[in-house]
């Protein structure tokens, strides 16, 4: 019977995103360029041509060096900014762990926080209030709700941004390098969970520079070079073919 | 681990797949859209505005105190410039009462579009990582204000009982005039939170032109005291249409005329449908420029 779940998760068709380098930010220095008649904003392209799709309950890897455009890729499906072209197509609720801490607000507690950001996430207060009590035990934060955000340390606002991320509800997770900064045991616990979503049929984006967990825990690998796919496939082998390039010397990243 | 086989799916919603959510052209937004997406989004829009509210007065001494002593003090000192250093013709009305029922609603129309001019700008976090609608962002700046005008609204009501003039029911009308004075900040607004984010010093240029078109409303003097050859001035310019009705509804005791009501309705509309247009055909860039 086909169904809409025959619809990837995912899909990018020759997806191009081009950011233009401003020189200038205020008119003082727009209106006398303009008058000249110089170009404000040199362009740059971010990613060329992506193409892939993700099934409902992959998990995908993204690696590459600085700059090849995998946090460019992660915006793309989060919603927060446009292709410049081709079409980015996206199935379910998106929950996005991307910079550390992304929405809080330093000067709130961190329980006031939990409903800013699970609010940004999607989620409605009937769902934050449900979950509450979870989000705070699984980021072991019970002793700090009250306390200002600004006091935690920054394994504690990863710990609390992660378990909301975890909590509400997504079809569709994204972790760029979210890992990083937590302690053995609370990785441990994050990388449970992230296999209990597998099991589940959520799809995950993962974003890593750490190689170990993105071969042992993605189900296929895209690595970027400067804006492009250059390989597409199972973890060992892309994991094998990154590690080659950047033993190789031409390969150097030349952009930060 | 076992990672390699795929899973077996479960719990997960099929919601339809849907587009990018800024790379669609679809029909031109208006009004309507706004409006929806406000409704649809009403739970984010109370947690940023309640964020905001508390994270402008947490660290102050006097806390919410700020918001009623704030206008307090600035209607005693115009009160004392205008009314004893220059004499300022009131039309027969204590000049403190006539001076406080216009200052109110124009301090709260300033401080709603400088407010709603940052609202994007000053949320990077959120614009960069995450879509909802942005006009939440412009639209939660202009609601956190309505607490400074209800307070303020107060000292206007002490002012009215403490002259004995009383509050009729043509108090009524605040509501409706309200309405339109947020429509017309908002319609500013917005367009002004885009482009504060392509050019940092916007927000300067708008302090100064609310500075401007402050001296030019009749906030601090009757209208009937300007020279005639300037009064299109008056006449063109939504905020005194506004004013006048605010006073004409709470000191006259006497309904607004048709005629503005029509007009500032009319004018506070076109401004927002302008504005909120402009703004989402600017949207698109919003993450890429902040």
């Amino acid at each position: 019977m086909p169904t809409a779940s025959d619809e990837p998760a995912i899909r990018f068709e020759h997806v191009s995103k081009c950011y233009r380098r401003q020189e200038g930010r205020t008119l003082k220095e727009f209106v006398p360029a303009f008058v000249r008649g110089r170009g404000w904003a040199s362009e740059f392209h971010a990613l060329r041509d992506v193409s892939f799709s993700l099934q409902h309950g992959e998990t995908l890897g993204i690696i590459g060096l600085n700059g090849s455009g995998k946090t460019t890729i992660l915006r793309l499906i989060a919603g927060a900014t446009a292709p410049s072209s081709g079409d980015v197509w996206v199935s379910g609720r998106v929950s996005a762990l991307l910079e550390l801490g992304t929405g809080f607000h330093p000067d709130l507690s961190g329980g006031e926080n939990v409903f800013l950001n699970a609010s940004i996430l999607g989620m409605t207060n009937r769902e934050i209030r449900n979950r509450f009590d979870h989000i705070v035990k699984f980021a072991g934060l019970e002793d700090f709700v009250h306390t200002p955000v600004k006091r935690y340390s920054s394994g504690m606002f990863l710990r609390l941004a992660f378990s909301i991320a975890i909590h509400s509800d997504p079809d569709i997770l994204l972790l760029d390098e979210a890992l990083a900064v937590g302690d053995l045991p609370f990785q441990r616990k994050c990388f449970e969970r992230m296999l209990a979503f597998q099991r589940q049929g959520v799809t995950i984006v993962f974003v890593s520079h750490a190689l170990e967990p993105v071969r042992g825990f993605c189900h296929r690998v895209l690595l970027l070079e400067a804006g492009r796919v250059v390989s597409e496939g199972r973890a060992d082998a892309v994991v094998q073919e990154y590690c080659s390039t950047v033993d190789r010397p031409a390969a150097d990243g030349k952009r930060a | 681990m076992e990672a390699i086989s795929l899973p077996p799916t479960s719990h997960v919603r099929r919601t339809s797949t849907r587009r990018h959510p800024l790379a669609s052209s679809g029909p031109a937004p208006h009004p309507g859209t706004l409006v929806a997406n406000v409704w649809r989004h009403r739970e984010l829009l109370w947690h940023l505005t309640i964020r905001n509210l508390r994270c402008q007065y947490k660290q102050s001494v006097l806390g919410y105190g700020w918001i009623l002593l704030n206008p307090a003090v600035q209607i005693l000192t115009l009160t004392f410039l205008f009314s004893v250093v220059l004499r300022t013709p009131s039309n027969g009305v204590p000049f403190p009462l006539f001076l406080c029922v216009g200052l109110i609603p124009w301090m709260y129309f300033i401080s709603a579009v400088m407010a709603a001019t940052d609202s994007v700008s000053s949320a990077p976090n959120f614009v960069t990582t995450v879509y909802f609608p942005r006009e939440i962002l412009p639209v939660s700046a202009v609601l956190m204000r309505v607490v400074d005008m209800a307070a303020g609204l107060v000292v206007v009501f002490g002012v009215l009982l403490f002259y004995g003039y009383g509050v009729g029911w043509t108090a009524g009308w605040i509501p409706v005039l309200f309405l339109g004075q947020l429509a017309l900040g908002l319609g500013l607004g917005l367009p002004l939170a885009a482009l504060n984010l392509y050019f940092h010093d916007i927000r300067f240029l708008v302090g100064t032109a609310l500075n401007v078109w402050f001296f030019l409303t009749p906030v601090m003097y009757p209208p009937e005291i300007v020279p005639e050859q300037y009064r299109f001035l008056v006449a063109l310019n939504p905020n005194a249409w506004l004013l006048g009705a605010y006073r004409t509804a709470l000191i006259d005791g006497t309904s607004p005329s048709a005629e503005t009501l029509l007009w500032t309705a009319g004018t506070s509309f076109a401004v927002l449908a302008v504005g909120y247009w402009v703004f989402k055909r600017m949207e698109p860039g919003f993450a890429d420029s902040i």
